[in-house]
Parts: structure tokens; sequence; C-alpha cells
């Protein structure tokens, strides 16, 4: 049959237009994934034993176990117990969890790593544990893991391809759709990668913007 | 909401099958994996403004397309060249190519993270490039390059859950099957997740035994003060057993 590009120019509008989902996705996805990282690193520094054993417990899952499978309990279990979510909805609720688990593992690593004088002088001036959090440590936190959570953005947004085993109508899927109707699968195949690629690049491009404002600051 | 355990005793043999397929996947992978970074790697780290340029462009292109858009690229991409592979194979080109990435990136970064001055000592003592290579740079990468080589070992063996779109029979796949069959999605998935779990923690469990059997583990604790301790450690201190 062999490969022609006319028609990977062809399929690459409609499949360019239904990546715009992945990215949209992707954005609310790394907002909910950074609020679960966060969220997860101040409830493990509570240090309370039993609620610390259970994240473990949790984070452990999440890291041993393939995002398809997580997307699939999220999308087939949770309405047995009441939680009917819409597949895009799913989708979102899975890899939000999932990214939020490896950001609270880097983040767990990063504070290792953080000096510990200006906790110290936030202690003598009485800022409150809270302030101290929000004042001292997470823009030191935030700033340090950048590269990190940018690589974890790039990570987000292939995630999303997943979701159209659970029937979310996105870049992926329009792509197989057209091979379908056309039966030319392998070159949709191509413009989807490409308009992923982009994505991508533009993403780490925006990463490399922050990262150049930050060089100023870090260290 | 009840749980019934026929749904997994009724096709266990499915279960052991996929997970059986999905070991194999990831095993010839990953040896293949690996023989394919050490030429990427060497690529990436070139002076050769060409050849750098051709390791981007593959990084690039592995780590930026969904790795389900690679795997049904490889899968139509053989048989619209003429060479149509099953899907076993595909399966196993794809997780390879993923695999050669992050591998390559592991060596990069270990090897480029030796002091400099390691290289310019092998010349001074009178060694080839070669030389140096095997006799001083790759003795003292081989224990740093375990942890972050493991990482990316339990990263293809997850991923390889999503060679299931292609009808490789692994343990995804058989447990769509099994949901199909009994329409019983929680005690599926559940199953399915608990032997992913349980293959990643017993491959981590010997990782770990293996680099403190290399001695690798040369973890240095920096000291924090008391109060910072509540804010910058997110677990009580464990007794560490002190080693002689």
């Amino acid at each position: 049959m062999g490969f022609d590009i006319a028609f990977v120019l062809a399929a690459l509008p409609d499949v360019g237009a239904a990546s715009l989902i992945n990215a949209w996705m992707a954005i609310i996805i790394c907002l909910f994934a950074l609020a679960t990282g966060i969220g997860l690193t101040l409830v493990r520094s509570l240090k309370i034993r039993a609620i610390n054993a259970v994240v473990d417990i949790f984070i452990s899952f999440v890291r041993g176990t393939p995002i398809l499978i997580q997307i699939f309990l999220c999308y087939y279990v949770l309405p047995l117990v009441g939680l009917d979510l819409n597949p895009t909805t799913a989708g979102i609720v899975a890899i939000s969890l999932n990214s939020g688990v490896f950001i609270t593992e880097n983040f767990r690593g990063a504070l290792s790593a953080l000096d510990d004088g200006p906790i110290e002088a936030a202690t003598a001036l009485a800022l409150t544990p809270a302030m101290i959090w929000y004042l001292v440590i997470l823009p030191q936190l935030l700033r340090r893991t950048l590269p990190m959570l940018v690589s974890e953005g790039t990570v987000i947004l292939k995630n999303t391809a997943l979701l159209s085993v659970i029937t979310v109508t996105e870049g992926f899927r329009v792509a197989q759709q057209i091979g379908g109707a056309t039966f030319r699968p392998f070159e949709p195949l191509i413009a989807v990668a490409i308009c992923f690629l982009a994505l991508n690049l533009i993403l780490v491009g925006f990463g490399n913007l922050l990262e150049r404002r930050n060089a100023a600051i870090v260290r | 909401m009840q749980l019934d355990p026929t749904v997994i005793t009724d096709s266990w043999q499915l279960f052991v099958t996929g997970a059986f397929i999905t070991l194999q996947l990831s095993l010839i992978s990953f040896v293949l994996g690996l023989l394919l970074a050490v030429p990427v790697a060497a690529l990436s780290m070139s002076t050769h403004a060409v050849l750098n340029g051709i390791a981007i462009l593959y990084l690039a292109i592995i780590r930026g397309v969904p790795f389900i858009a690679i795997v049904f690229i490889v899968h139509y991409g053989t048989a619209t060249m003429g060479a149509r592979t099953p899907a076993f194979w595909s399966g196993v080109i794809a997780l390879t190519l993923f695999a050669s990435a992050y591998f390559s990136e592991v060596i990069r970064s270990t090897v480029s993270a030796l002091p400099p001055g390691q290289w310019d000592s092998g010349r001074v003592v009178g060694m080839s490039r070669l030389q140096t290579l095997r006799y001083i740079i790759i003795p003292q990468s081989l224990g740093p390059m375990i942890p972050p080589g493991v990482n990316v070992t339990i990263m293809m063996i997850k991923e390889s859950s999503v060679i299931s779109a292609i009808t490789v029979g692994e343990l995804t796949y058989q447990g769509l099957v099994v949901q199909g069959n009994t329409f019983a999605p929680f005690e599926v998935f559940i199953t399915v997740a608990l032997i992913y779990w349980g293959i990643t923690l017993a491959f981590s469990r010997v990782a770990i035994w293996a680099e403190r059997r290399i001695g690798a583990s040369q973890r240095s604790i920096r000291p924090v003060g008391g109060i910072a301790e509540r804010y910058l450690t997110l677990s009580r201190p464990k007794r560490r057993a002190e080693k002689s």
C-alpha cells in the first residue's frame, strides 16, 4: 500500500483540532495534579502515623500499577460506589491522581534538600506553620522542582491519549476513526504524532522560559 | 456492592497467561532496549552536530509522542511498508524503542555526572579512549545507573499494558477479556492491578538487594535542624540499622 504524505496532510486539520481537546484536558489535569501533589505533601508532613500509612499504600499502588488500569478503575469502578462519572471526568480524575502522586514523591526529595535556615528564621519570627508553608517553603519547592513539573506536564499530555480507550473523543481517537473510515490507518497516526510532538515542544519551550526567569532567583 | 470471587477463580488461567506474556514482553524489550540505548547514548553525547542532532530528534519523538501512538504506528507502519509483523513483535519493537530512549538518558546522565577529570586521568596514564571507557568510566557508572535504571524498567513494565490495544494477550488484555465475559469490572481490574503491583514491587525489592550488593547506595543524609525537620521530612525518622 505504501506511505502517502497526502493522507497525512488531509488528516491533519481534523486531528489537530481534536488534539486541542488533549491540550485543554492536560491544562486542567496539570492544575489538579499540582493541587493533589501539594495536598498530599501537606498531609504527609503532619506525620500522623495512621494517615501516613494509608497515604503510603496509596502512593505505592499508584506508582506500581499502569495508568491504563487506573483509568479503567476510575471509569468502571467508581460508578459502582455511586460516583457515575462521564468518561472525560473519570479520565481527568485518574490522570490527576496519578501525576499528583508522582509530584508529591518528587516534592519529598526536594524538601529534604531545602535549607533549614529560612524555616528557623520564620519560626523565630513567630510565623504560623501555614504561613511558613505558604510564604517560605512552597515558593522554594515549586521553583526547585520546576524541571520535574514540566516533564510531568508532558507525561500528562501523553496520558490524555490513553483516554481514547474509554471513548473520550480526543486527538488519538479521531485519528483512529479517520483511519477506519478511509482504510488508511497509518497516515492519520503520523498526523496525531506530529500534533502531540508540537504540543509537547510548546510545553517544553514554555517550561524553558519559566526556568530562565527562575535561574536568577534560585541560588 | 458485592464481590464475586468466582469471576477470578473461574478464569485464573487467563490472568496467569497474561502475566506471563507481560513478563515476556518486558524482558525481551528490556534486553533489546538496553542494547539499543548504548548507541543512542553515544550519539547524544557526541560533539558532532549532525550525530547529536539525530539523537535529539530520536529522543524528542520517542518521548514526545504518546506510547499508544507509537504502538499503533509500529503495528500499522510495518504493515503499510509491506512487512506485517505479529502483534506481539510490534509490541516488542514499540517497547524497545520506548526503553532505548529512557535507558539512553540514564546512561548519558550517569556518565556525564562523572567528574571530567576521569577522562583526563585515563589519558595521563596512557590509555586510549576505549580503554578509559572500559577500565575507568564503565566500572564507576554501573552502580549509579541501577536506581534510575530500575525506575525506567518499572515504567516499561507498566507501559506494556498499553500494548493490549493491538490485541497482544498480555495481562491488561486478558483482564478486558474477562471483563467482557463477566461484566464484573471491579473484581477484574483490582486483580489485574494487584498482579502488576506484585510484579513491580517484587522487581524493586530485587533491585534494592542488587544495589546493596554492588554497594552503590552511598546516601549522604544531611543533618537538618530540629525545627525545620518538622517541615522538611514527610515521615518519622526510622531507626537505621548501622552496618559495619
